[in-house]
């Protein structure tokens, strides 16, 4: 299992090498090749899923045993190792990069012509950074796999891209450069922080770091209270919390995210809206949560407001847009908004429902921006004023879109609802106002998506003229297409209908759509106790503080279990308290 | 122990076996060509198997060990390694440079070569104030040879002028600081010299030591190209040949470091801490790394002409490095997490690979008829010749630090250094340094990203530059571009041997167990 582990990581960038090794290939061999990569490497995930013991709290599939220290020294020098494992949270994160990845290669099927060996090698390359990103035990190497993810999405948006391919490229990797530079300072920081007053040494492994951190605050006082600024807890969490936050995006630093996603090919927006954004909330609860607990409490209320106006301000922007991308690129903002303010209710209840987010919010703007690939690839336009009743000509279509746009509307029985609602529940223990604000984005979120169905796919039909432009053959020098697009099926009168590979590429996510809304626990199971870990030093500065001040209005603590509602949340509660 | 004088000599002599093998060639090919007319491919076969001869040599011997109070030079890992990697790099630059100068200079062209070869690799095995200033001049003057020798016109004229001016005035600059240290201790010798200071003397006189360290890292300073000594070089680089400002992106940088290392940081970091010596030379370092950094990456932004941006890009690499300087002048040699020194080290050696590669792409695309002078004229190269630019895509990725390439261990390498110091008496400062230098290093990725959304992004240009064969370039270029990566993957023997470098120039073992002539100076003082 541990080695298969590695070959899950590895075996894409195999793939990639075979592809780079070989440019003039046509692209019908590239994009064979690389499906079969993706297939061969989403089997393998498959297996380590299935594998994956839930209720374990050390990483698994870890070489070196349950314990640590994991994998191998990768330089002996600074004891920086080659350690790959998975736990509750990133088994499900490394699942979803898997999956999504067949979607993205299905996606391009057709529309990329242009140099696609290079393409289909450059998405390999990145399904490797984001797989050894999830998987990696060590802060060396997670951050190594998060700054190599940027050159081949570099590439693949600057190449393939639309109009304003470059400056979008360049706003992208630049905007996410400087915030992970200084994480990668946080995160020295907090190595030599636990080299310099832990009991553990110097070590960069992840789970090693977290565990000694927490009894830091034992040998050096300074470290476990912040009650300013310049507390080092405070320090450290703004330090990582830059590039994190870039990712993610949250509210102020999103400005990159529209620009980068309207200007992406189809696959490179599903895999950005889909897994990239997650690193950024992966890394948020995986350091700066688990990490620096009393810097977060301490920034609660600016954390809090950035999560709620990125859920408004993300939900009201994307009413205003009439660019169906731009639409659910801004969709991202606010249920990514969500995704964070989970988090930062610091309770099992929000943190589990944080975890789900990320991979629901993956699966749904996952396939929405597939969707939007299958109506640009046919009318060359993503102008909502230009196209309605699109339900006549594409029934199949039809058919996801709208499930996927109910699942990302949160509607009760699909995947949005049992993410979202915990988020709802864990902010409302923590902070009333908060929940109450996040719920309107959420009455906004289905304001949005419905009015976006209503206008494309209801309606009379009325189908944009771009189509009709570009005869069958006529694909102009790759130079002067941004997206190499105009298959040749888009003739007059006709539009080709939902091919094979389109169906098959959204048929899992719509099949995980309503698999995760039907039976949530598949995924909590997992994540709880990895969040119960999480959560514990907040659980106590909590008690800490209720001994001291008496209960603030009983709303330190997470609800309870009776108040929770529905079935899989109580479970949540109740094994996830201790 | 070595006890006789006459030993101590011998040993001196087997370490700089290699040198005085690169200056006998050297000096035979530059009288030889005045009587003598053959190829040009004569006299680079010639100076390849000199140098080649010098690098076996050194693999051989190894680090000798001598008595360290009373050599001229030393052959400490610190000196192996930084020797190694100069005669790694000056057959890189070799390699480069073949086919760039016409036959009738040829043997006057590579002997220069090789005589800088020998004088920088003196500067890393120099124990003496003396042999290190002759080691730093040894470069100097045939490096004016070498601007004067190979184009004839207005602009080389300019640079080589202005390169010679200012670098006599840098030379006095140093030699004034040398002057300084001696006058410290009274002895010339660098390992008695940190000894004494750190063991005896406890530094008295801070302010004479205070003027030694600003001088020397002045005079220094013009050598890396260090604000405000910076503003020959792009002038320099723009009106010289290609591989003359590869070679002085690289080598008056990497000994002007070296030099720095052997000097002044270990006399400080031996120093009495509480002197307040340090500190002022953390604040020294601090605000020249941090004008240097910032000075030389905002003024890139607005080069077009390549030249003058790698030019401003070595400006900025010389502000990271001396976050190292700033660092080293802090640390103790049992300091276990990363040193100063070994982040300049790391530093260094990424650098060599993956500066040597950017210019030797340019060498390979130039034509005397087709020069490549802009970014612009590197347009669509990844269509018109995509070896090129993938390997210029992998050099200038490095430079910006992006993992997992060599450039960006060494950039963790010294911010972690920094980060490491935390604790210290300057603790804030070596930390504001890391985060400056993180946004620094976020605007300078834009300037290389540039070359490569031009080189990938855009569509060639109707004249493009037309790719030729060269094997020398393209073998080196290849290896440049090879070991950016290969040392990116697996870095960690080149971070063991860094350490071991760092380590070595730091310690100054007891006097009391050998016996050598200085030793017993020490000794004597210290035991009134």
């Amino acid at each position: 299992m541990e080695i298969l582990l590695v070959l899950t990581v590895f075996i894409p960038v195999a793939g990639a090498l075979a592809l780079i090794l070989a440019p003039r290939m046509d692209y019908r061999r590239a994009r064979v090749v690389a499906l079969g990569t993706a297939l061969v490497a989403l089997g393998f995930t498959a297996v380590l899923m299935l594998a994956f013991k839930p209720g374990v709290t050390t990483p698994q599939f870890a070489l070196g045993g349950p314990e640590g220290p994991y994998g191998f020294l990768w330089m002996e020098r600074a004891s920086v190792r080659f350690a790959l494992g998975l736990d509750g949270i990133s088994v499900w994160l490394f699942g979803l990069t898997s999956l999504l990845m067949i979607t993205a290669i299905f996606s391009s099927w057709e529309p990329i012509r242009d140099r696609p060996a290079l393409h289909y090698a450059l998405l390999l390359a990145l399904e490797t950074g984001l797989l050894g990103l999830f998987a990696s035990l060590d802060v060396v190497l997670f951050y190594v796999f998060f700054e190599f993810t940027l050159i081949p999405l570099f590439f693949l948006i600057g190449i393939w891209g639309g109009p304003e391919r470059r400056r979008a490229s360049i706003t992208f990797f630049l905007y996410t450069l400087a915030g992970s530079l200084l994480t990668l300072l946080g995160v020295i920081a907090l190595v030599v922080v636990h080299y310099q007053y832990g009991t553990g040494g110097l070590t960069f492994s992840i789970p090693e770091l977290t565990r000694g951190l927490a009894t830091v605050g034992a040998r050096w006082p300074d470290w476990a209270k912040a009650d300013s600024w310049t507390s080092p807890q405070v320090l450290i969490f703004l330090l990582l919390f830059a590039g994190f936050a870039i990712k993610v995006p949250m509210f102020p630093f999103h400005t990159w995210l529209p620009l980068a996603h309207v200007e992406a090919p189809t696959a490179g927006s599903i895999l950005l809206a889909g897994v990239l954004l997650k690193v950024g909330s992966y890394g948020l609860l995986r350091f700066n949560m688990a990490m620096t607990p009393a810097g977060a409490r301490f920034l609660f209320p600016l954390l809090a407001t950035l999560a709620v106006v990125g859920v408004l301000y993300g939900a009201l922007a994307a009413l205003a847009q009439s660019d169906v991308k731009r639409l659910i690129a801004y969709s991202s903002v606010s249920h990514m908004g969500f995704v964070v303010l989970g988090m930062f209710a610091m309770n099992t209840t929000g943190m589990n429902g944080s975890a789900m987010q990320m991979i629901n919010h993956g699966l749904t703007t996952g396939a929405l921006f597939a969707c939007v690939g299958v109506i640009y690839e046919r009318y060359h336009t993503r102008e909502m004023g230009e196209m309605s009743g699109l339900w006549a000509r594409l029934p199949l279509f039809t058919f996801f879109f709208i499930l996927s746009c109910l699942g990302s509307a949160a509607l009760p029985g699909l995947n949005g609802f049992v993410g979202e609602f915990p988020i709802l529940v864990g902010a409302f223990a923590r902070h009333r106002l908060s929940a109450v604000l996040a719920s309107i984005g959420m009455i906004l979120g289905a304001y949005y998506l419905l009015w976006m169905l209503q206008r494309v796919v209801f309606g009379p039909l009325r189908e944009p003229h771009g189509h009709e432009e570009h005869e069958p053959g006529d694909v102009p020098p790759p130079e002067h297409t941004p997206t190499g697009h105009a298959g040749p099926d888009a003739r007059h009168g006709g539009v080709r209908p939902v091919g094979w590979h389109e169906v098959a590429g959204l048929t899992p996510l719509m099949v995980f759509i309503v698999l995760i809304g039907v039976v949530p626990d598949m995924d909590f199971n997992d994540t709880r106790p990895t969040i119960a870990a999480i959560a514990l030093p907040y659980q106590r500065m909590d008690e800490r503080e209720e001994e001291q001040d008496g209960p603030r209005l009983g709303l330190s603590r997470p609800v309870a279990p009776a108040d929770a509602a529905d079935g899989p949340l109580t479970q949540v509660e109740s094994k996830g308290r201790r | 122990m070595i006890t006789s004088a006459y030993d101590v000599a011998r040993q001196s002599f087997v370490i700089l076996l290699p040198e005085i093998l690169l200056l006998v060639a050297a000096t035979a090919m530059m009288t030889a060509g005045a009587f003598v007319r053959v190829p040009r491919r004569v006299w680079y076969a010639t100076s390849v198997a000199a140098l080649g001869a010098a690098l076996m040599v050194l693999l051989a011997q190894g680090s000798p060990a001598t008595d360290p109070y009373s050599s001229v030079a030393l052959g400490d890992a610190f000196s192996f390694f930084s020797r190694v990697l100069l005669a790694f790099s000056g057959l890189i630059m070799l390699a480069l440079a073949h086919d760039q100068v016409d036959d009738a200079r040829a043997a006057e062209f590579f002997g220069s070569i090789l005589m800088i070869q020998a004088g920088s690799m003196l500067v890393a095995a120099a124990n003496e104030l003396v042999f290190l200033f002759v080691g730093l001049e040894l470069v100097s003057m045939p490096t004016y040879l070498l601007l004067y020798l190979s184009r004839r016109n207005a602009t080389t004229q300019e640079a080589a002028t202005k390169y010679f001016f200012l670098s006599i005035f840098s030379s006095g600059l140093l030699l004034f600081g040398l002057a300084y240290l001696y006058g410290l201790a009274g002895v010339s010798n660098l390992k008695a010299l940190a000894y004494l200071s750190g063991h005896v003397l406890g530094m008295p006189q801070g302010q004479f030591a205070l003027i030694a360290v600003v001088f020397v890292v002045a005079g220094l300073g013009f050598r890396v190209a260090a604000v405000p000594f910076h503003f020959y070089a792009p002038d320099v680089y723009q009106g010289s040949p290609t591989v003359i400002a590869a070679l002085l992106s690289w080598v008056p940088k990497a000994i002007g470091f070296f030099a720095m290392l052997r000097t002044v940081t270990a006399v400080v970091a031996a120093g009495d801490p509480g002197s307040g010596l340090a500190h002022r030379a953390v604040v020294l370092a601090w605000v020249v790394a941090v004008a240097t950094m910032t000075l030389g990456n905002t003024v890139a932004l607005a080069q077009d002409n390549l030249k003058r941006l790698l030019a401003y890009s070595s400006i900025a690499h010389a502000g990271y490095l001396m976050i190292g300087v700033a660092v080293a002048f802090r640390n103790r040699p049992d300091s276990p997490f990363y040193l100063g020194a070994e982040g300049i080290l790391f530093y260094l050696t990424a650098y060599a690979f993956m500066t040597l590669g950017a210019f030797g792409v340019i060498i390979l695309l130039s034509t005397p008829e087709r020069p490549v002078e802009t970014v612009d004229d590197l347009a669509g190269l990844a269509r018109t010749h995509p070896a090129s630019a993938l390997a210029m895509a992998l050099c200038l990725f490095s430079l910006a630090g992006i993992p997992p390439l060599a450039g960006f261990w060494g950039k963790f390498a010294l911010f972690a250094s920094a980060f490491g110091l935390g604790r210290s008496n300057d603790g804030a400062l070596f930390q504001s340094l890391a985060v400056i230098a993180v946004l620094n290093s976020a605007v300078g990725a834009y300037y290389y990203l540039r070359i490569i959304v031009g080189m990938y992004l855009r569509p060639p240009t109707a004249d493009a530059p037309v790719p030729r064969f060269a094997w020398p370039t393209s073998v080196a270029v290849a290896a440049c571009a090879l070991l950016t990566v290969l040392v990116g993957l697996f870095p960690s023997p080149l971070i063991t041997a860094t350490r071991n470098a760092a380590l070595s120039v730091m310690q100054q073992p007891d006097p009391n167990a050998p016996a050598g002539p200085v030793a017993t100076a020490a000794r004597s003082v210290a035991r009134p």
